[in-house]
């Protein structure tokens, strides 16, 4: 059988196609998860499944475990998650359930197959994850797996819609390669999640991989994992301009240097040329292990050096401004959870289209060409 | 830049929207006290955490206490073991003097200080002073501060004075208090705290009202039968024994916290979400409670103090007999009352507050109970289960909101009984909220007193409550017992069912 995406529930994996589907009962719980994971409430898997046994599988979960505990429903919006052949579909499934730990959501993981038997398979999940509130009730949230073979893999438009709870934003998630922009499946996403921080190595890569960017943009939000990545520094290199005395050194910043992977160095580069209207030849990008942006400015004779840094080893960003007047200011963060679960939950608390994102993403686009 | 304008910082474009405290200085009185410890320099370091506490930063600490600038350093990181690597660079950046605040010195000390650290940093003379100490130092402190000339803001600057509740015991010294305060700062510059409003569940009374077109128009006495307010906790005075035996559940909680949670329940919507909207609608909302007189005390309230008696599965002791109490006290620990509203929207809704100490759950909740239907369509028998509908705003803890409707039992006969559509803001979000503290805090030094009470909110609290300590104070009402782990005395039951009503449970 070609399995559901990561090992669900029962391990030894959907029944067999035209047998009614197995329901499972609590306990079995996720491989990985400790004591304050998610738990597994209920289980439902059938292979060469219709979409109308799935829809009515998914209330059946919660009136099944009703027996035991009343999973209501609060949710938050609906993750769809489209998982490529390259992706690792047991960290992107993790990742989901995690981030369904969060945000009360149904997830919908979708593994299209196009060169396998043209049937679908699924596997619903009902998970309870404790909540972190003094009192506060457990959180119940779904998750759907889809394994979709045959010709319908390259519709998945057409299968998505009946599991998308109503009302409720859509973050349509793409762990590894991006969308065909014209993919009519992206029509029904409220916002896209892309990860530019895999882009790259190569130039052309990275040149086209923003260009495609760029377009998918024009149509709806798009929230980049590796910007949200890279919040620190850039809060912290802009928190450096606070002080009245340091803004107007702003506008006389003579070099900018960004070291970094190629994905994150590209993009501050493009951030910095765009927001301060810096020339490529003011801007050195350096390949390196840890993210570390320097500008150099001057303002009325006065010399100023503005860093944000991670030092090897240590679990904090740095910043820190110095004036050759003599003043002085620095703050440090400690380094932020720097997980996809951690990526994706600060992505989706804020689902909207991030203008300086997009024209960073220009000017990186720019830079790569 | 050479015509003087600020420029804009474009790296933070697109951070608006995160609150962030301009560069300035914090200055703690009180700073080797159990606030400043316990409460303060956690919520500071949570906020160093978030990044929401500038570069150009720093504490200083003032206090009586003989200490060093190595000394309260040492402090602020033991208040906090697990810092974050922000809170290092803070703590290197502060200091401490100690003095008396009756002294001048210590605030000529404290000038220069300020001045050296906006050179040596470019805090921008941005000052809170923030007062944790005795409220009986208050006034005092804050005309050493005019005396040096530190209320007045730098150019570009600002100076603001944060003050913790209690404001006054009574209403006549509150006045007092706020004269002192008004001598040396304008009423834009002071924050009056009560850490109540900082809590996110008392700003989502505000959401849920003004943010849904559902239940605004049946929020008045159209619909509303009554209203119940719950303040209840199961601990004792514990070690406040001394404390509060001057203060009672009346002054500790109602004057503050219950006024402050019936007035955003009662207020009319604001034009906008600012702080003179909202504060003006809670001022005319206080306004509009009548103001019981002393010979009617009696009538509409019950103050109660707890016996023996078993709370959590634990014997503890009666109230008399705690650490600090006198054996004669007559301080309540349990407050029933009964407020009426005289205006549009709240004519002829009694408003039913209870609050008090070993209770048997800790909670917090604003329950509004609806009429019951005008007919019943349904014979009594199939709705022996069925109670008018409740809007129940939970406070703390499993901050929420329930509504309870009726609906059919499942099966061949119609009955129909009570159900509760039950919502959880810690199953919707699981983002961790910030502490009370961390947001008033931080709305101090941004400079928002939306959250703040302003002075004729205080003033007007007190003259609600006032009659009830005139009448205490002359034996106007009797002191009732309860045994601790019940619901309070019967006469507070009476209070309420003589109007064909009862307590909820909650």
């Amino acid at each position: 059988m070609a399995n559901a995406v990561a090992p669900p529930p029962n391990p030894s994996g959907p029944g067999q196609p035209g047998q009614p589907g197995h329901v499972g009962g609590a306990g079995s719980g996720g491989a990985g998860w400790g004591d304050d994971g998610p738990v597994v409430v209920q289980t439902w898997e059938k292979r060469a499944v219709s979409l109308d046994e799935v829809v009515s599988a998914l209330p059946e979960l919660r009136r099944e475990a009703a027996g035991r505990e009343a999973a209501t429903r609060t949710a938050v919006l609906t993750i769809v998650m489209v998982i490529g052949p390259k992706d690792d579909p047991v960290a992107c499934a993790e990742s989901v359930r995690s981030l369904g730990a969060h945000h009360p959501c149904r997830a919908v993981v979708l593994r299209p197959d196009p060169d396998s038997t043209p049937v679908i398979d699924a596997t619903a999940t009902l998970w309870r994850a404790s909540a972190t509130a003094e009192g506060g009730h457990p959180i119940f949230f779904e998750e759907l797996h889809l394994h979709v073979g045959g010709q319908a893999a390259s519709h998945l438009s057409s299968i998505v819609g009946p599991f998308i709870l109503a009302d409720l934003p859509v973050a349509m998630w793409f762990p590894g390669e991006l969308p065909d922009p014209t993919d009519p499946l992206l029509r029904l996403a409220s916002v896209l999640m892309v990860d530019t921080r895999l882009v790259g190595p190569e130039l052309t890569e990275i040149g086209h991989s923003y260009r495609t960017l760029l377009e998918l943009a024009n149509h709806q939000p798009v929230v980049d994992l590796s910007w949200v990545r890279l919040q620190p520094w850039r809060d912290l290199l802009a928190g450096l301009f606070e002080p009245e005395h340091s803004r107007y050194f702003l506008q006389g910043v003579s070099r900018a240097s960004v070291k970094g992977k190629p994905g994150p160095r590209h993009m501050l580069g493009g951030w910095l040329m765009a927001q301060l209207d810096l020339r490529a030849r003011e801007l050195v990008l350096t390949d390196s292990k840890h993210v570390d942006i320097t500008l150099e400015a001057s303002y009325n004779g006065e010399e100023g050096k503005f860093q944000v840094s991670r030092d090897e080893g240590a679990r904090a960003v740095w910043a820190k401004a110095s004036l050759s007047g003599g003043m002085a200011h620095g703050q440090a963060m400690p380094l932020p959870d720097d997980s996809l679960t951690s990526a994706l939950s600060a992505a989706i608390a804020n689902l909207r289209a991030d203008r300086v994102w997009e024209r960073a993403l220009a000017a990186a686009a720019a830079l790569a060409s | 830049m050479t015509d003087g304008t600020l420029p804009a910082n474009v790296l933070a474009e697109g951070m608006e929207t995160v609150r962030r405290a301009p560069p300035g200085v914090l200055v703690v009185f009180g700073a080797s006290g159990d606030l400043t410890h316990r409460k303060l320099m956690p919520a500071l370091e949570h906020l160093s955490r978030r990044r929401l506490l500038p570069a150009a930063f720093s504490i200083v600490g003032v206090a009586r206490t003989e200490m060093s600038d190595d000394g309260f350093k040492g402090l602020m990181a033991e208040a906090v073991p697990n810092a974050g690597p922000g809170w290092a660079e803070i703590i290197k950046n502060s200091a401490y003097i100690s003095g008396d605040y009756s002294h001048p010195n210590t605030f000529k000390q404290l000038k220069s200080r300020l001045k050296s650290i906006d050179e040596a940093l470019g805090t921008g003379g941005n000052r809170t002073f923030y007062l944790a100490t005795v409220p009986d130092v208050f006034a005092e402190v804050a005309a050493a501060l005019g005396k040096v000339g530190l209320n007045h803001p730098e150019p570009g600057g600002s100076s603001r004075l944060v003050i913790e509740k209690p404001f006054g015991r009574d209403r006549e010294s509150a006045r007092d208090l706020d004269t002192s305060l008004h001598e040396v700062f304008a009423e834009d510059q002071i924050f009056r705290i009560d850490h109540y409003l900082g809590k996110e569940t008392v700003q989502n009374v505000l959401a849920l009202r003004f943010a849904n077109a559902i239940f605004e128009p049946l929020w008045s006495r159209n619909y509303i039968d009554h209203v119940q307010v719950t303040v209840a906790e199961t601990v004792g005075v514990e070690k406040r024994g001394s404390f509060y035996e001057k203060a009672g559940a009346l002054r500790d909680i109602v004057q503050n916290h219950v006024m402050q949670v019936l007035s955003l329940t009662l207020m009319e919507p604001p034009g906008s979400i600012d702080a003179n909207g909202i504060r003006d609608e809670k001022v005319k909302a206080l306004r509009s409670v009548v103001v019981p007189g002393v010979n009617e005390v009696a009538n509409i309230a019950v103050r109660a103090q707890y016996d023996s008696g078993w709370v959590e599965g634990n014997a503890v002791p009666g109230y008399r007999q705690e650490e600090g109490v006198s054996r004669e006290s007559q301080t309540e620990t349990y407050l029933a009352l009964k407020l009426t509203v005289d205006n549009w929207r709240w004519a002829g809704v009694p408003i039913y507050i209870r609050t008090g100490k070993r209770l048997p759950k800790r909670v917090t909740e604003v329950a509004l109970q609806f009429k019951a239907v005008p007919h019943l369509a349904f014979p009594k028998a199939a709705a022996t289960g069925l109670n008018p509908n409740a809007l129940v705003m939970r406070i703390q803890p499993d901050e929420g909101v329930t509504l309870r409707f009726g609906a059919k039992v499942p099966g061949q006969a119609f009955m129909v009984r009570d159900v509760l559509m039950d919502f959880s803001y810690g199953a919707a979000f699981l983002e961790e909220p910030p502490d009370a503290y961390e947001r008033l805090l931080l709305d101090a030094m941004v400079g928002d007193p939306t959250l703040f009470i302003r002075r004729d909110e205080v003033d007007t609290a007190w003259g609600i409550v006032q009659p009830l300590l005139d009448a205490w104070a002359n034996d106007g009402a009797p002191l009732a017992g309860y045994a601790a782990g019940s619901w309070g005395p019967r006469q507070a039951d009476t209070l309420i069912e003589r109007d064909g009503r009862q307590w909820r449970t909650p």
